[in-house]
């Protein structure tokens, strides 16, 4: 008894442990946003003085530097769009690979891995030319294009979960003279919780992350156009970190808040979908 | 390799028998088949299916107004990319340049390439048209009932459904990747560099010219090679050890939160998980300050007198600690942050992997008294495996391609002192990636970089294709069904 | 001469296309110089006007639609100026003028990218020149002759007479001046704080670092960077040159006022010292700003940096000597310019011009030091009192005479970075002559690699 306790204790230390480093940088992003100091500040953890000028110039006083409510809104709408298409194609590939069986399915399945070898960024230029031609460069649907439409080539994890749900159930359904359009819709989809919740966040977050791509395309310059990340990027500029640094923390603290409350809801789908696999199992 | 082998063969053998089936059909097909060879529809509307006739007549029809409204533009200028070079004049009346009509090389190459892909799916559904045509024909003369329509549409939710799956999310996969790739194939074999740029000069086909530069007279600087064999040694390094601390990371992790023993194992897991709220260039550039030679890390082990005592080991001889500006201690730190990156997002696909763990298995484990140990490394482990096997193959190969991590990490920070790897325009640090990644950017060396680019894509493929057949090859992806 | 020549390419122009915004052959008769726009530049000399002659405003206006780039900071006083543009030229044509954000130091990367797409008009950093003329990126200003005589009234050799030499040099390639010199500052000299160091500490390396570090304070400089470290050398009198290939020569590892290496030597003897800090490239003004550096090498984006942090103190000069070989060198710099350059393949070409000429002329020149102390190329505005009296520019000025244009190839950076690098973490002896010279002919190697 006393040694089990003893596990416990030990058990939680060391998560608090772990969670203290992984949060170190966390809280350092959260203390220098409120710092009044407009620099990088190098010798001590906390600001010297607290301030909430970085917040209030972000939020209501946008310069030509900071537009970051116009960011949030571009960056908000590009990740939802293509959150949205990419979870589709990941998942309707995965079930096409996993519950079905065609001719091409290897051999599909083959030039995926292929595909998933060449460094992207080499065919970048190619993509933007892509692009330009359909006149979606400087287009917020050109940036949607370019993070869902080859989504379907990330669709590994989500085949590897469905090709847990067992058979039985599937046949059963087609017993009951369910076709596969149904099956997959209203058998499969409604057990993959996790994986949905999984693919969902992971393309959401795409938009927020990328800089590089998002920066080819939208090339014309005009600030009021740009995603969060460029934006933000563009603040640690070598003439413009020593004014913009708390700034860029501060927003890079705004920026995490939808993606928390995108976490938290899905946390909580997340142990429906623990309780319906276990359910099933 | 030789299941690859085999499976290449049978690929072969199914578009051998393809090409067989469409010249019976068109040896025995009546008129109708024959007039599909012109008209698509024909075949279609003698058995009565006028949507499927007017539907494929349209994309004959768009398909031929493509040809001529667009491909021909581009396709015959294929075999030179072009030769007309770009020239103005300026005219002080109108206060605009005239340009003549010139060619721009990147733009024929792409366009035709677009081309060819359209036409090679045009030929596909061309032939598979009059094979179509040749079966309904059959059916005919046996008195079958040939599908209406809708019926035609239900099987598309039934036995097809997979071409409804398949259809969106592979094209955009061939206009995204694909065809990229292949402008990026092509270009590895024309001169396409500064003195080369369109759309003011042309450049052209050279052959395997760059892949003799690559390898030949010394390579493409004199120490080519040696930065070379030093960048892909830690590109596979990094990729083995970025890949493998995070999974094994996660997995502990997420089997520390998920015991029953754990308390609140919610509020844990949501801590973890705050780390990837926050955009990863931003938590990048922040803990590359915070590591600085100059940052807070530093001030830090020089207040507590760390920096003093590592120099007087001689572990370091700067007046800080070099954490991500000398090989060595930047490559370590590379690795622990990308722990630190890496392990929430593991944490989070190995809690839904585990969730789904059969519990049978594991309360009969848990009967026949096997320790936890025991249940973790003979049933948790090759479930895990098993599951995320192939995705551990994509994110090997996700490292090896990893460029955001290293480059928000080093950026600007990290100066080699290797003069023979600086000659080349490397560094210590550098991944295959980020190295082309400054060929590109900054040398505008668009030929070398895809050349460099491909030798490397084989490398990565050989290694790859070997383990993901293995991984998910044969009857082990029914195992747990 | 200008007359008739302008009168003969408008009435060229005419009778070859027949359109809308038809010359005006009577253009070509004694308009006075009254008829000129009354918002022009009151700075234009008088003498000037009465040889120029100016277009009469077209019967029907075009409609002239343009984008310009400009570093961030600058876009409020930009929209400013695009606006006095406007209202110049409103009698000729409809403007429809946008502007864009892109810094002058990645101006380069963003055109090569895709040089059909970028803006019009654009600002940019010296040392891109080079590479963006052999795109063929930008248009020669000598073509815009003709269209600058006639609505700006002013032809290329007035530009290339307003403004300073250097800047002219640095906007010319193989003999044709490819982009408009907007400002003198992208150089490096001294700032340091006047209660720590004394005029004569300045004066050279030695009583600096020996004066710093007396205070206990530090003085830094970037020496992992190519265009900082090579100071020394072209103190000494070594030269580097660009090859029509592409490729660099560059003679540090020979000799020319001293050994290359006695040059090296001086700056490990600088390197080793305790009171100087080596700072990672782009990371000077953070230095600065956190207050450790009583002197640092920089330029003018850091003198609000550098004003905060030495307060009354805030003080700049010419870059200090340094000794090698026993003697004491003047340490020398790069003469960086600011230009502004026009798009080849810009759908406006000749208003594109009109406008980078109007963000760059000697009104616009003062405005942009009035509003942000941006040191300028113009000569005029150069030779005023407020510019003399800004600490900054001043030295600047004073440096400039030691400066060179550096014309390297892409391939100088990373060894010459890398050779900074390797002095200022000390990893070669000061005394092992051999060893030094090794480095060197590695470092030369690198740097004058073919172009593959």
């Amino acid at each position: 008894m006393n040694k089990r306790f003893v596990n416990i204790v030990l058990r939680h230390l060391l998560l608090a442990f772990l969670a203290f480093i992984w949060l170190i940088p966390i809280v350092w992003l959260l203390v220098t946003s409120f710092s009044a100091y407009t620099g990088i500040n190098t010798s001590t953890f906390f600001p010297q003085e607290w301030s909430l000028q970085n917040y209030k110039n972000l939020l209501f006083s946008a310069d030509s530097v900071a537009q970051f409510p116009n960011w949030f809104k571009n960056t908000f709408i590009v990740a939802c769009c293509s959150c949205v298409i990419s979870s589709a194609f990941v998942l309707m590939v995965a079930y096409a690979t996993s519950c079905m069986r065609f001719k091409m399915r290897k051999p599909l399945m083959n030039m995926a891995v292929i595909m998933n070898l060449f460094p992207g960024f080499l065919s970048m230029i190619a993509v933007y030319f892509i692009l330009r031609t359909l006149n979606l460069t400087n287009n917020h649907w050109g940036l949607v294009l370019v993070y869902s439409a080859s989504s379907g080539l990330g669709y590994l994890i989500a085949k590897g979960f469905l090709d847990t749900v067992p058979v039985s159930l599937r046949e059963a359904a087609y017993l009951d003279g369910a076709s596969e359009a149904k099956i997959f819709w209203s058998v499969v989809l409604p057990m993959s919780q996790p994986i949905i919740v999984y693919t969902v966040i992971s393309s959401f977050l795409a938009p927020w992350m990328d800089f590089i791509f998002a920066k080819m395309i939208l090339n014309a310059g005009v600030s009021s156009q740009w995603t969060v990340a460029i934006g933000l990027f563009n603040m640690l500029d070598r003439s413009l970190i020593n004014t913009y640094f708390t700034q860029f923390c501060a927003g890079g603290v705004l920026v995490s808040i939808p993606i928390s409350v995108l976490f938290v809801i899905m946390q909580k789908f997340y142990v429906e979908g623990v309780t319906g696999g276990s359910v099933k199992g | 390799m030789d299941k690859v082998k085999g499976q290449t063969g049978s690929f072969f053998g199914a578009i051998g028998g393809f090409f067989k089936e469409f010249g019976t059909a068109v040896a025995n097909g009546d008129i109708f088949v024959k007039l599909s060879l012109i008209w698509m529809g024909a075949g279609y509307c003698r058995r009565k299916q006028f949507i499927k006739s007017i539907l494929i007549t349209l994309f004959e029809i768009a398909v031929i107004a493509f040809t001529f409204g667009f491909a021909m533009d581009y396709v015959p200028k294929f075999a030179t990319l072009g030769t007309v070079q770009q020239e103005s004049v300026f005219n002080v009346v109108t206060m605009k340049n005239e340009f003549n009509d010139y060619d721009h090389s990147f733009m024929i190459l792409l366009f035709s390439l677009i081309s060819f892909v359209v036409w090679a799916i045009f030929a596909v559904v061309y032939l598979n048209n009059i094979i179509n045509n040749y079966k309904l024909q059959k059916m005919e003369q046996e008195g079958k009932h040939i599908k209406t329509f809708k019926e035609d549409l239900i099987s598309f939710l039934n036995e097809k459904f997979h071409i409804t799956l398949l259809a969106l999310p592979v094209s955009g996969v061939v206009a995204f990747t694909l065809v990229p790739l292949l402008v990026l194939i092509l270009v590895a074999f024309t001169n396409y560099d500064q003195q080369h740029m369109p759309p003011s000069a042309l450049f052209t086909w050279v052959g395997f010219r760059n892949f003799r530069d690559l390898f030949g007279n010394g390579g493409l600087t004199v120490t080519f090679g040696y930065a070379f064999v030093r960048v892909l040694a830690w590109t596979l390094v990094w990729a083995v050890f970025a890949t493998f601390t995070t999974y094994i990371g996660g997995i502990l992790l997420s089997i520390l939160i998920n015991d029953k023993k754990t308390k609140f194992p919610k509020m844990w897991r949501t801590l973890f998980i705050i780390t990837i709220a926050v955009p990863q260039f931003v938590s990048l550039l922040l803990v590359k300050n915070f590591f600085g030679n100059s940052g807070i890390v530093n001030t830090f082990c020089a207040n507590i007198g760390l920096t003093d005592w590592l120099r007087s080991m001689g572990l370091i001889g700067t007046s800080y600690i070099p954490f991500l500006s000398a090989p060595g201690w930047a490559h370590a730190m590379i690795i622990l942050i990308n722990v630190w990156v890496g392990v929430p997002y593991q944490m989070l696909i190995a809690t839904g992997v585990l969730m789904n763990i059969p519990t049978e298995q594991l309360e009969s484990a848990r009967i026949d008294g096997a320790t936890p140990r025991q249940i973790f490394w003979k049933i948790t482990m090759p479930y895990m495996l098993f599951i995320t096997g192939p995705a551990l193959v994509t994110d090997f190969v996700k490292n090896i391609n990893n460029f955001n991590v290293i480059y928000l990490l080093t950026a600007n920070v990290f100066v080699t002192t290797n003069q023979a790897m600086a000659n080349s325009q490397a560094k210590e640090v550098d991944l295959l990636v980020t190295w082309l990644y400054t060929l590109t950017q900054d040398y505008y060396n668009y030929k070398m970089a895809s050349t460099i680019g491909i030798v490397v894509f084989i490398i990565c493929a050989v290694f790859t294709l070997i383990s993901f057949n293995r991984f998910i090859k044969g009857d082990r992806e029914e195992a747990y069904r | 001469m200008k007359v008739k020549k302008l009168a003969a390419l408008l009435l060229a122009g005419t009778m070859t296309l027949s359109l809308a915004a038809c010359g005006n052959p009577e253009v070509a008769n004694d308009t006075p110089a009254s008829d000129a726009p009354a918002a022009e530049a009151p700075a234009q000399e008088a003498a000037e006007s009465q040889e120029v002659q100016k277009a009469e405003a077209p019967a029907e206006k075009q409609d002239v639609s343009l984008r310009m780039w400009g570093a961030e900071e600058d876009q409020a006083m930009l929209q400013d100026m695009i606006n006095s543009f406007e209202e110049n030229y409103k009698d000729y044509a409809n403007f429809d003028i946008q502007l864009g954000v892109e810094s002058e130091s990645t101006a380069k990367d963003t055109v090569l990218t895709d040089i059909e797409a970028a803006a019009d008009v654009y600002a940019l950093a010296s040392d891109q020149l080079i590479d963006l003329v052999k795109a063929g990126a930008l248009q020669p200003i000598d073509d815009m002759d003709g269209a600058l005589q006639a609505y700006a009234g002013k032809s290329v050799a007035d530009i290339k007479s307003a403004n300073a030499e250097g800047s002219v040099a640095a906007s010319t390639y193989d003999g044709k001046l490819y982009a408009f010199p907007m400002s003198a500052d992208n150089g490096y000299f001294l700032f340091y704080d006047a209660n720590v160091l004394s005029e004569e500490d300045v004066a050279s390396w030695d009583s600096l670092l020996a004066k710093a570090g007396e205070a206990g304070k530090k003085v830094g400089m970037t020496f992992a960077s190519g265009w900082y470290n090579a100071s020394f050398f072209y103190g000494a009198g070594f030269t580097t040159d660009l090859n029509e290939d592409g490729s660099t020569s560059i003679d540090f590892n020979g000799s020319a006022d001293c050994s290359g290496v006695e040059v090296v030597q001086a700056m490990l003897d600088i390197a080793s010292n305790g009171a100087f800090a080596a700072v990672p490239d782009g990371d000077i003004s953070n230095q600065i700003a956190s207050g450790g550096l009583c002197a640092a090498v920089s330029g003018t984006w850091d003198a609000t940096a550098a004003q905060d942090a030495f307060g009354d103190g805030y003080a700049a000069t010419k870059l200090p000597t340094f000794n090698a070989g026993g003697k004491e060198i003047q340490q020398g710099s790069v003469a960086g310019y600011k230009l502004v350059a026009v798009n080849a393949y810009s759908q406006n070409a000749g208003w594109a011009a009109l406008l980078a000429d109007w963000i760059t002329n000697e009104e616009n020149q003062a405005i942009r030091f009035e509003k942000r102390e941006i040191g300028p190329s113009n000569n005029n505005v150069a030779a005023s009192d407020a510019v003399a009296a800004n600490v900054a520019i001043a030295a600047l000025a004073e440096q400039s005479a030691y400066g060179v244009v550096q014309n390297v190839g892409g391939n100088f950076w990373d060894p010459a970075a890398t050779f900074g690098e390797m002095i200022a973490q000390g990893q070669i002896a000061r005394d092992d002559e051999a060893a030094i010279q090794t480095a060197l002919d590695t470092m030369v190697e690198g740097i004058t690699a073919p172009i593959q």
